[in-house]
């Protein structure tokens, strides 16, 4: 093999391995972020589980939904954040885990800046009771970066729609190659 | 790969019921499903007027609205001095006491959340052991509405 056939071949050997090593480096900080989401609401979701009276008033005190729908979804979010944030955090179901988690820190979002627009005195955080005595503006940067964190992970997610954990690194290889 | 994601969450959806009706079932007896206080826990301004001086009134509005005006002889009680003002009214208040709590009606439920910590956090009970901790309804505007 002559010489510079030799050198070009190295190269493109380094070029794969560095690639690989960016995919690998991005694989993992995905991970890391899928970690830290996924625990945030499974932590949010068990704390407001083992409360769920208090969970229902801090829905009621947003004045938005009648009582009797309140209390219900008071006993029914708090399972599907645990639920979405298991799905984040494991890699099963995960898609669907961010599209749910999505759709609540949305919809938490708005429901927070409506109330503090007509004036409500809202103590209801992601965390239920325990995040009461933030101050409003700190909710929102809070509920902000979940946000950009889980549309962070939608976007930058390549699996399959079945969801597997198909290592992205040899995906990513195997159209380089 | 949108509907594998939706499909996802169908599936994460109908899972998320399965332990929360569980858990409804568990507390069925427990939670006030039609309202957020029980009946037995609300008087309306002429029942509570009816109780005559054995009533003490709590005001759990801000401090600057209880200033401005308040039912006569109300204490002030809200969340936001709560450690500083509970010693206060439980220095006044004694076991033949009918606590009624009120607040603003349009804009907050502080006169239930007021309530609720008297009986849990302060454990108010009459004599025979009894709730003597009361929310007004219609709240302070009610209130105006029948002031003499």
């Amino acid at each position: 093999m002559p010489l510079h056939s030799r050198f070009e071949v190295r190269c493109w050997a380094f070029d794969v391995c560095f690639r690989e090593m960016d995919l690998f480096r991005r694989n993992i900080l995905y991970r890391m972020i899928g970690l830290i989401v996924g625990g945030i609401f499974i932590y949010a979701g068990v704390t407001k589980v083992m409360d769920p009276i208090g969970f229902a008033r801090d829905i009621d005190n947003y004045h938005m939904l009648p009582w009797p729908l309140s209390v219900r979804l008071a006993f029914y979010l708090p399972w599907l954040e645990v639920f979405s944030g298991v799905a984040v955090l494991c890699g099963l179901f995960y898609r669907g885990g961010l599209l749910i988690l999505n759709a609540l820190i949305s919809i938490f979002i708005i429901a927070s800046i409506v109330a503090k627009a007509r004036g409500l005195d809202i103590t209801c955080g992601c965390f239920g009771h325990a995040s009461k005595y933030l101050s409003f503006a700190w909710h929102l940067v809070l509920d902000f970066i979940l946000l950009a964190a889980v549309a962070f992970l939608w976007v930058s997610d390549r699996r399959t729609a079945s969801g597997a954990l198909a290592p992205q690194v040899s995906r990513g290889a195997e159209k380089e190659l | 790969m949108k509907a594998g994601a939706i499909r996802q969450a169908l599936i994460l959806i109908t899972l998320a019921l399965l332990p929360a009706l569980g858990q409804a079932v568990h507390f069925r007896n427990k939670v006030p499903w039609q309202s957020r206080l029980l009946a037995s826990e609300v008087v309306s301004v002429e029942q509570a007027r009816s109780w005559g001086d054995s009533v003490m009134w709590v005001d759990a509005r801000p401090a600057q609205e209880f200033e401005s005006d308040h039912v006569p002889g109300a204490i002030l009680l809200n969340e936001d001095s709560w450690n500083e003002l509970l010693p206060q009214f439980l220095g006044q208040w004694s076991p033949d006491n009918r606590v009624v709590v009120y607040c603003s009606a349009q804009s907050c439920n502080a006169a239930a959340e007021v309530a609720r910590r008297l009986r849990e956090e302060a454990h108010l009970r009459d004599n025979e052991g009894k709730n003597c901790v009361f929310v007004l309804e219609g709240g302070w505007e009610e209130w105006l509405k029948t002031r003499k």
